[in-house]
């Protein structure tokens, strides 16, 4: 017979969100959903008649960790909607700060997830804070990397957090040629770094892959060859940056994009049935207490072709790369590849910087009201961001963040997982889930029939 | 047509350096009200000239992400961190904090995989000291820009700590060139406007 466990809060990553799994007698789980549990807070209201350049700085400090993307994909949609090309000196600077954000991002989850992870050849889980040998060094190369991302973000951006360079038309400023060498010589210096970072963490995932069993808990957990397989789509829109409405071959198609609410998609009132005390940190929820996913659910469920999608490095790979490597491990490998190509990515851009081009688009127009959308392949997948301006007032406002497309297809990857496994699966999404949750959803018509905090 | 509202924002003054020996970081969120104080207090620091040595970082929610757990102690001596703290207190009134003092979850970084605070991992090899102002209204959920006339007043006191904890007299730190005067006419020590 089956049983209800509750994971809550999932832990290692941004924002609150919680797993409601409910699993067999094997403890194998037959219907898992993930959903964040962070209320709605309604940034496309208060986005209505600000000018389009505060609309951006309003939309990144939704969430903690993904200020550059917002920043850039709601700039980008502003300007999409007014049609106004930048400079490419402007686009180069942008593209050297998408391309740090990403550095940054891929070493910060590295930290994230090695704690489920095993020395190969041992049994011992991996610490990546602790004083010893050989994980000291690897951690020391993981800040480096982090540092290089968000310095060399700091000089092309104006800041490493909120990118204070960013404008509607282009950039505030371009940088000096030594600005320019200094961000050259730190991505060389990274790249080596990123290169033996890639090649370890795809030994310790491949170890972990072909473990028969891994500790969970105390817990000794079979660890089952499929481990986060989904047959949902991939969604990218570019290998490194993004794609606008204003391209004559637009990557994202907003005809083909609908979002719905998420109680038709989760499951509805149950009494938690089945407690692990000893399940980190802290153990499972109480025997007895009520969950309810579909209405504790804060997010809608975006659909692209009717159908949920996984977005993300593998979603990149497997669009423009030729990648199939399906799984939980698949999708980590595939982060760990963006390392080096980042850099590259990065490196071909800093060449292409002229110092002394201008940033700043001609003319900058007032929006006749048109609908402008953007994306930024952000780290953790396709950040779209949809506006319409008109005599430079905005009119309409709406993120779709990558955590809210990957949602639903997480909760499909669950099936067939040990329950324990279940936050593992999630933290391949690299979640961020402050930013996830707002409400729009559409009726059949696609018309708003709900934008509100549904708790 | 030119927008005039798109002035240039003030220059990061040192943008190759990530970490200086002291580090000022504004956290908070300015989409929920007061919890916007961290920024606004960054701002104003932004037109003093600080000491080469300090390095003052607009944090937004992103400080455990970004900063803390990023700091290097060789380089990074001491941390200050501007925010607003519910400890009771009319509201403006500003306290200087250590992180022994925080409650739980303060701080709590949801990358950290114990849930630890990323300030007790640091504090013993970083002086880390918080300045919290005791906020009005924090309006979260529900987004709302601008700060209270209590907290908006609690800035220019919250500049003088800053200064004392930091080490710096204020009369130093008055930038003659963006405001443009002539040396000698400013103030040469004392408080800060208003304060």
């Amino acid at each position: 017979m089956s049983k209800v466990v509750e994971i809550s809060p999932t832990t290692r990553h941004e924002g609150h969100s919680k797993l409601v799994l409910k699993v067999n007698d094997a403890g194998i789980i037959e219907t898992g959903n993930w959903c964040s549990i962070t209320p709605v807070r309604g940034v496309e209201k208060l986005a209505v008649g600000k000018t389009p350049e505060q609309v951006p700085k309003i939309a990144s400090r939704v969430c903690g960790i993904c200020p550059i993307a917002h920043t850039l994909a709601a700039t980008e949609s502003m300007e999409a909607s007014i049609k106004c090309e930048i400079p490419k000196d402007a686009l180069m600077l942008r593209h050297i700060l998408q391309m740090a954000n990403r550095l940054h991002s891929i070493a910060l989850h590295d930290i994230l997830i090695l704690p489920d992870l095993y020395l190969p050849g041992t049994e011992t889980k991996i610490n990546p804070f602790t004083a010893e040998e050989p994980v000291r060094t690897v951690a020391k190369r993981i800040q480096r990397l982090r540092e290089i991302g968000q310095t060399i973000g700091q000089i092309a951006g104006g800041d490493c957090i909120h990118p204070r360079n960013t404008r509607i038309g282009g950039m505030y400023r371009n940088c000096s040629e030594n600005a320019k060498t200094k961000m050259h010589d730190l991505a060389k210096e990274a790249l080596p770094l990123a290169k033996a970072q890639m090649d370890l963490m795809i030994a310790i995932l491949r170890n972990y892959q072909a473990r028969e069993s891994v500790d969970v808990g105390g817990m000794k957990v079979a660890m089952p060859k499929t481990l986060g397989y989904h047959n949902q789509g991939y969604l990218a829109t570019h290998p490194f940056y993004g794609s606008s409405s204003m391209e004559e071959h637009p990557t994202w198609d907003i005809e083909r994009f609908k979002e719905v609410r998420p109680w038709d998609w989760y499951m509805g009132e149950m009494d938690i049935t089945l407690e692990e005390p000893r399940y980190p940190i802290g153990g499972t929820t109480k025997l007895g207490t009520k969950c309810n996913p579909q209405m504790e659910a804060c997010t809608g469920i975006p659909l692209y072709d009717g159908q949920p999608v996984e977005v993300g490095p593998r979603s990149r790979l497997v669009k423009y790369r030729h990648y199939d490597e399906k799984g939980t491990v698949g999708q980590n490998v595939a982060r760990e590849m963006e390392y080096v190509d980042s850099l590259y990515e990065m490196l071909d851009k800093i060449d292409a910087l002229n110092t002394n081009g201008k940033v700043v688009a001609d003319h900058i127009p007032d929006g006749d009201g048109s609908l402008g959308w953007a994306s930024n392949e952000a780290p953790r997948g396709t950040d779209v961001h949809i506006a319409r301006v008109k005599d430079w007032k905005v009119q309409y406002f709406s993120m779709l963040v990558p955590t809210t497309w990957n949602f639903a297809t997480c909760s499909a990857a669950l099936t067939g997982a040990p329950w324990q496994l279940a936050e593992v699966i999630m933290r391949g999404y690299d979640p961020c889930v402050s930013c996830a949750t707002h409400m729009i959803v559409l009726d059949e018509d696609n018309k708003v029939v709900a934008q509100k905090l549904i708790q | 047509m030119s927008h005039p509202e798109i002035a240039p924002p003030s220059e990061n003054k040192n943008p190759e350096t990530l970490f200086t020996e002291i580090v000022i970081v504004g956290c908070g969120n300015p989409l929920f009200s007061d919890d916007g104080f961290g920024k606004a207090v960054f701002e104003e620091l932004e037109n003093l000239t600080l000491p080469d040595n300090v390095k003052v970082i607009d944090g937004g929610l992103g400080g455990p992400h970004f900063i803390f757990t990023l700091l290097d102690p060789e380089v990074t001596k001491k941390l200050v961190i501007i925010d607003i703290a519910d400890y009771g207190a009319k509201p403006g009134q500003v306290t200087k904090l250590k992180p022994e003092d925080l409650p739980p979850g303060a701080y709590r970084d949801a990358h950290s995989w114990d849930l630890a605070e990323p300030l007790q991992r640091i504090k013993d090899q970083i002086d880390v000291t918080i300045i919290g102002c005791q906020p009005a209204r924090v309006t979260a959920p529900e987004f709302e820009l601008g700060l209270s006339d209590e907290v908006q007043r609690a800035i220019p006191k919250t500049i003088r700590v800053i200064l004392e904890t930091i080490g710096v007299d204020y009369g130093t730190t008055i930038n003659l060139q963006e405001e443009g005067r002539q040396p000698g006419t400013a103030k040469s020590s004392g408080s800060p406007k208003n304060g």
